[in-house]
């Protein structure tokens, strides 16, 4: 089941994509206000959500199991690293496709409001401990080191949520995840989205798998490595 | 075999002192993040968490404001719209029924029209005039999302042109 699973992920992944694609670019109608910049909807938020919740929110949770000692594996720190490298991807278009919209629709590129300024907080954070790996050499303390970093930094995602309702900004507020529980979006327009949201949300999963399989191949290749030299060394010796 | 003698007796390396190094390392990664999050964190500070004044708050505050830059946001009022020379001349409204005129240089954005919130940076033209003076506007569009013509009727082909 689960290698049926695993399998299907891609060409379900790639179908749901095209659906998203085709729906929003031919199917659904334009907006009343925005008319056709409206298709940005079906791209901007879904990248949006896996950028803050999915992606990042796997790497803090993988973090915490590997800080909690019943649970601690190698293994997740992989997973902590890799879904990190993919939020900084999904970050970055999403800031990307945000300014592809604001600029038609708000008529600037960038504003420092509340939401956009910690998004962009978040993507120097999702760097920062791509970096702090880098600077450690001993595979523990590494593991250790970033998994206490994306848990300390992972308080940013609530402030990015909850900014457009605690500050006055040009980002709108929530158009599905509302306080109220009212949805914003209308029609072919919400269920569009929302196969978005699965399209991308199951990309990552498939990024997240790819990227883990290639950094598995890589400790194997520095482990094998490791020990031919020290192989090398001891016929050295004698 | 070779003579393991003292002079050539493999002699334990000492490790590099790695953890040091790493401290090292990281501490620098955190001082570069510490000042990169401060620069973002001043412009979003400096211009304020909160990206405008609404029309009810100016007014409120129109004596501390003086001819102070800020940016103001209200609703466009319809049938006050007119293009100038220089841009666009027209009058917000707050939800507190308070109205200000603007008169704004350059071109609007695409979805200028009346009825939707604007964001218009400039300042107020004296220090007791209600009259704005804007260099920027920008449309702060709602979350709503509607279809254009949602009752048209489709062609048997599908189409609803």
């Amino acid at each position: 089941m689960i290698k049926l699973s695993q399998r299907l992920l891609g060409p379900v992944t790639l179908l749901a994509l095209a659906l998203t694609f085709w729906l929003g670019l031919w199917v659904t109608p334009p907006d009343a206000v925005q008319g056709d910049l409206v298709r940005l909807l079906y791209v901007h938020p879904p990248i949006a959500w896996v950028a803050l919740y999915v992606s990042f929110g796997t790497a803090t949770i993988a973090s915490c199991l590997y800080l909690w000692k019943r649970t601690r594996s190698a293994n997740l720190d992989r997973i902590a690293y890799c879904a990190m490298e993919i939020s900084v991807v999904f970050i970055v278009l999403t800031l990307i496709t945000g300014s592809i919209w604001g600029r038609p629709t708000w008529g600037v590129w960038w504003a420092w409001d509340a939401r956009l300024t910690s998004t962009a907080i978040l993507g120097v954070f999702a760097v920062a401990y791509l970096a702090l790996r880098r600077a450690n050499d001993d595979p523990a303390l590494r593991a250790r080191r970033s998994a206490v970093f994306a848990i300390l930094t992972a308080i940013n995602v609530p402030i990015i949520h909850f900014s457009v309702v605690w500050w006055k900004t040009l980002h709108q507020g929530a158009s599905v995840l509302t306080s109220t529980g009212q949805l914003n979006v209308h029609g072919s327009m919400l269920w569009t989205m929302l196969i978005g949201f699965v399209g991308f949300t199951l990309l990552f999963f498939w990024l997240l798998r790819e990227r883990y399989r290639l950094e598995v191949k890589r400790d194997l290749r520095v482990a094998t490595t490791m020990d031919e030299a020290l192989a090398q060394r001891r016929r050295e010796g004698v | 075999m070779a003579d393991l003698g003292t002079s050539q007796a493999l002699t334990p390396v000492e490790p590099p002192a790695s953890t040091s190094r790493s401290s090292r390392r990281s501490l620098a990664v955190i001082a570069v993040l510490v000042i990169v999050v401060i620069v973002l964190l001043s412009q979003g500070l400096l211009k304020s968490l909160n990206y405008f004044e609404t029309v009810d708050q100016a007014l409120s505050q129109r004596a501390s404001l003086g001819t102070k830059v800020i940016r103001l946001e209200g609703v466009v009022e319809p049938g006050t719209i007119t293009r100038t020379d220089s841009g666009a001349a027209f009058t917000i409204t707050g939800s507190g029924g308070h109205h200000v005129f603007v008169t704004a240089q350059g071109s609007p954005p695409q979805l200028f029209q009346a009825n939707i919130p604007v964001v218009v940076v400039g300042h107020f033209v004296s220090a007791t005039s209600l009259d704005f003076a804007g260099t920027q506007i920008m449309v702060k569009h709602s979350a709503s999302y509607i279809a254009a013509h949602p009752n048209r009727v489709k062609a048997p082909n599908g189409t609803s042109r």
